[in-house]
């Protein structure tokens, strides 16, 4: 149990190690071509994983074309908050979209399955609101030393 | 600072965006399996980077030749996408554990927030250095708390 909660703590500084070095790439190539290479370089690192570990068998047969939309949203994404990083710092951006995810979910959960949501979640959604706020509150002068534009 | 504002709204915007790609690979993953799910939208997305990048450069025209040629990256720069793929990796195998979906998401996001305050206090990976001050932990409490309630408070 301790090892999988190491593991899951680890996956969202592995997460955050991308963020950080993509919105560096942003600072350099801007944030497209930043996405472009993010999703390239990934695409080639996960089609030799599916060859060591024989996933190809498993092939996409009955999912619905929409279910690919996912890399498109992607795209934009990974673009937007390479831009926003360098500016903001890892901290904040980490917080802004854990926020927008969050709050989505439940917009999507109500949405999908028709269920209003609970009010621990309402509760959770007010609380995430209140912490976006502090976000700004936060303010960082030592920044200003960075841009170099 | 209206800069400032604008830069709020699209961190928060990229995790709308983020929820959306999730929904989708969750989707296709259903009907396969996460890596290979992770695989086809790494590949979707870098076709429609593409497509970004190409049409901005025909919109924005050829670049100036006064423009100064781009300071050079380094390597390492081009290779976010290595431990982005790597995340899957981690996450499939951590879901099928007693943590379940919940746990997990749970513990990614506590581990984000912890190397972003890291990050920023060391600038690590040549990002830009930034003291956390105490607003900043009240922040990331309530932003964590009220992430937690909404995982776990579902049914």
């Amino acid at each position: 149990m301790a090892l999988y909660i190491i593991l899951a703590l680890l996956n969202g500084v592995v997460v955050g190690t991308t963020r950080a070095i993509n919105g560096q790439l942003s600072t350099v190539l801007g944030p497209f071509k930043a996405s472009f290479w993010n999703h390239i370089v990934g695409f080639v690192f996960l089609t030799l994983m599916l060859f060591v570990l024989g996933g190809w068998k498993s092939g996409a047969s009955g999912a619905p074309l929409y279910a690919y939309l996912g890399g498109f949203f992607g795209a934009f994404y990974v673009a937007m908050y390479s831009y926003v990083l360098p500016r903001l710092g890892g901290m904040k951006v980490a917080l802004l979209v854990i926020s927008g995810q969050m709050i989505s979910a439940v917009l999507m959960d109500y949405h999908n399955q028709d269920v209003p949501p609970t009010a621990a979640r309402f509760l959770g959604v007010v609380m995430v609101l209140f912490g976006m706020q502090m976000t700004r509150r936060a303010r960082s002068p030592e920044m200003k030393a960075i841009h170099d534009d | 600072m209206i800069g400032r504002s604008r830069d709020w709204l699209l961190a928060f915007t990229s995790g709308i965006l983020l929820a959306l790609m999730l929904n989708y690979n969750g989707l296709l993953a259903k009907h396969t399996m996460p890596i290979f799910a992770s695989w086809a939208a790494h590949g979707l997305g870098a076709f429609a980077a593409f497509v970004l990048v190409v049409s901005c450069s025909r919109l924005l025209g050829p670049p100036s030749k006064e423009a100064q040629p781009p300071p050079k990256a380094p390597l390492w720069y081009y290779l976010g996408g290595v431990p982005g793929a790597f995340t899957v990796i981690l996450a499939a195998i951590a879901v099928n554990s007693s943590l379940a979906l919940s746990g997990t998401i749970a513990l990614m996001l506590v581990g984000q927030v912890l190397f972003g305050i890291v990050s920023d206090h060391f600038g690590l990976f040549r990002t830009p250095k930034r003291r956390i001050v105490a607003a900043d932990f009240l922040a990331a409490l309530l932003v964590l708390a009220g992430s937690v309630l909404i995982i776990f408070g579902r049914a």
